[in-house]
């Protein structure tokens, strides 16, 4: 399937120019995670059916209504779009406000609205209510696997026109009560700095959040970007690049170093995103923007103790294939390949 | 004919109308309701539901959602002559859930809250609780497409429709497809702050109906390739033979009300069934016996197939087992057109003028090839799933 337009909330921002920026100007300091800025959630005129939305709503509803801008379709084809969600942890932060009023009111007295925002499904819901899509809308979760899952998915549907578009993406957000988790399950990196190539046993993770969107379909005629493809594990084809999911939140990252052993340049704009079991789809949108502009960009932190073959340096260079690698924490490979056509 | 390129091969179902499919076909044939006071977890609410009785946690450590499932798998699995294992089959798991998808525990929030610190017990277990992972992990299947779908009270119905379209599309030959969910605090008291939750037994379709009965149970369909089903000595008499699904677009949690998004989500399983709506025999509707659900769901069914069509909700029966209830609501479809009658719509008495068509008040005989389960949720989702026997 073809990536016909992107959409993204990040970090940095919102919008692939802000995303551009990013990856030419590389890693910057987490403070002390890495956080949407307020700004980026402020478009009044595009939220009007989502004021009352929490943060993860938000992100999730601009970045999708950002994809669909991009792609230019018409506004017909809305009738032949569906949608698919991918999120690793929900709205956890509208949850946690809910246990607060359990624990604070009681029973009886909790907040309706947010309840209704704390179900998984919140975010796809006011995605499909701001665009006014009445396709199918389905929202997923699988950790690590999520947003692969999510490609597949799309394929399907595409294969067995459900329906002619989809927008599918994913969307992940950070908070105290998270960040505490983190603290208790993961190494966090003290000095702000995930290291995408020490593949430690013990990698050290920056928690990040965002939103990212891709408008997909088969319809050569709205080919944007490239096209994109879950893949099985087995899948031997060769590729011009690998960008690596190496963000410290699957724990034992050993398993990236046969990667490097092939001798295929490695990149991960993990510290650019922050970890994220969702970051695939904020790689994978690197990826596009890399082989639209044919088009490199060098990794942001280039830490290399094993001296493996790693991007360090942004370069224009002829690029077809890329691989987006990320291994769960069953330790089995997930990937997504994006191609130019 | 119906197609029957898509079998289902196993059922296996748990709720509070009974640990496995021969209890719950007694309890549909008694009428018995198995409602009362809420003893799973203190609570300052005074609503009855439907809890599962007499029910041994195949593992005790992890969450009761995690748990309900693997027991209806287990049934389902068994029932599909699969218990000793897969062989080379390509297996894939979906899932559908609403509590084990979230991190809720009021303990762990009390705690951390209080100290800004808390044990990670509950956060160990919240990780070990994906239904389709840990589903794989539990049973030991190598599954080649493993997830879980979150899609609020229509996750269940959702996931059995994403396993036809991996089938339809031959990523895999196999499905374990359903939903599960436990009877948790958090929804009781959301759906009780959003005056849903009704003080007696609920009554759906009901003039008089005052609102759900929150339920729990699990309920797994295994969905195989017709030819590799009989190829391994599998003579099926059940198929799935669409799946559609439509946003309402509309409110987060009210359903748009002329009904266009469910009718659409039943026009798209219709054609793709390529069967007409005349050519349904009966529906398992959401029918959750609040006011808005019912009256927009009755209105759309009688439009959509006419005012004669039987159609019940077994949720008198379950009471709204919100993930688990599309699983649920598919193994009691599938058990109707196998057995040839339907229960009752427990908890009925009388026609809503404003619906203008009744469920079924008694068992009924059922002649027909094709049934509906329909499941709509907060969000504005709505699906249909189309079943049909030889």
């Amino acid at each position: 399937m073809y990536i016909a337009g992107m959409g993204i909330v990040f970090n940095r921002g919102r919008g692939l120019t802000n995303l551009e920026k990013a990856l030419t100007q590389g890693w910057v300091k987490p403070n002390p995670v890495y956080r949407v800025p307020a700004e980026a959630l402020a478009d009044k005129q595009v939220l009007k059916e989502a004021r009352r939305a929490d943060n993860l709503s938000k992100m999730a509803t601009l970045s999708a209504f950002d994809a669909l801008a991009d792609s230019g379709l018409p506004e017909k084809s809305k009738s032949n779009l569906g949608i698919i969600l991918a999120t690793a942890f929900g709205p956890h932060v509208t949850t946690f406000g809910f246990l607060d009023d359990i624990l604070t009111y009681g029973d009886a007295q909790v907040s309706p609205t947010l309840f209704s925002h704390s179900v998984h499904n919140a975010a796809a819901s006011y995605i499909a209510l701001n665009l006014q899509t009445r396709g199918p809308t389905l929202t997923m979760t699988q950790f690590a696997d999520s947003f692969q899952q999510a490609i597949i998915l799309a394929e399907s549907w595409l294969e067995e026109k459900r329906c002619e578009y989809i927008l599918v993406g994913s969307v992940d957000q950070t908070g105290k009560v998270m960040e505490y988790i983190c603290s208790q399950k993961l190494k966090l990196a003290q000095d702000g700095r995930i290291k995408p190539f020490s593949f430690s046993p013990n990698p050290a993770a920056v928690p990040g959040e965002g939103s990212a969107f891709f408008l997909v379909t088969n319809n050569a005629q709205y080919n944007k970007y490239c096209s994109i493809s879950g893949l099985p594990a087995e899948d031997q084809e060769k590729d011009d690049l690998y960008i690596l999911d190496s963000d410290g939140m699957c724990g034992d990252e050993t398993l990236y170093k046969k990667l490097g052993q092939t001798n295929i340049p490695l990149v991960s704009y993990a510290p650019i995103f922050g970890s994220m079991l969702t970051l695939s789809s904020f790689s994978c949108m690197a990826a596009a923007l890399m082989l639209k502009n044919q088009k490199t960009y060098a990794s942001p932190i280039q830490d290399n103790p094993h001296n493996f073959n790693i991007l360090t340096r942004h370069q224009t260079l002829a690029v077809h294939k890329i691989k987006c690698l990320r291994y769960n924490c069953y330790q089995e490979e997930l990937a997504i390949r994006l191609k130019t056509e | 004919m119906p197609a029957t390129d898509i079998a289902i091969t196993g059922l296996g179902a748990i709720s509070a109308a009974g640990n496995n499919t021969q209890e719950t076909l007694a309890n549909f044939s008694s009428g018995r309701r198995n409602g009362g006071p809420v003893t799973l977890f203190k609570t300052e609410l005074n609503y009855p539901a439907f809890q599962v009785q007499n029910f041994s946690p195949l593992k005790p450590e992890a969450m009761r959602s995690l748990n309900l499932a693997f027991y209806a798998a287990e049934q389902a699995i068994s029932d599909a002559g699969l218990e000793n294992g897969f062989g080379s089959l390509r297996i894939g798991i979906c899932l559908g859930t609403t509590v084990a998808s979230q991190l809720n525990d009021t303990d762990f929030y009390r705690q951390y809250r209080q100290n800004q610190t808390a044990p990670m017990d509950s956060v160990e277990r919240y990780l070990k609780s994906n239904l389709a992972y840990e589903l794989a992990k539990f049973f030991k299947i190598r599954a080649q497409l493993c997830t879980t779908i979150v899609n609020a009270c229509s996750s269940g119905t959702d996931a059995i429709g994403v396993g036809l379209s991996w089938l339809r599309n031959d990523y895999c030959d196999l499905v374990i497809a359903g939903g599960a969910d436990e009877l948790n605090r958090v929804p009781l008291d959301g759906f009780g702050c959003l005056s849903v939750v009704s003080k007696s037994l609920c009554a759906p379709f009901d003039r008089n109906r005052s609102g759900l009965n929150l339920g729990e149970g699990a309920g797994i369909v295994i969905l195989e390739k017709t030819n590799l089903a009989c190829k391994r000595g599998k003579t099926p008499a059940l198929f799935l033979n669409g799946y559609g699904q439509a946003a309402d677009a509309y409110h987060l949690t009210a359903p748009r009300p002329d009904g266009s998004g469910l009718k659409q989500a039943l026009e798209q399983a219709l054609k793709q069934a390529e069967i007409q709506p005349e050519d349904i025999t009966f529906i398992n509707a959401h029918g959750t016996a609040t006011k808005d659900n019912d009256l927009v769901e009755g209105k759309t069914l009688a439009k959509v197939f006419g005012p004669q069509i039987k159609f019940l909700s077994t949720k008198g029966f379950t009471g709204h087992t919100l993930g688990a209830a599309g699983g649920l609501e598919a193994v009691f479809t599938c058990l109707g057109l196998r057995e040839n009658w339907i229960p009752a719509n427990a908890g009925f008495q009388e026609l809503d003028p404003e619906i203008g068509i009744a469920p079924v008040n008694q068992i009924t005989q059922i002649k027909g090839n094709y049934a509906v389960s329909t499941s709509l949720a907060f969000g504005g989702n709505n699906s249909a799933l189309i079943f049909a026997k030889n």
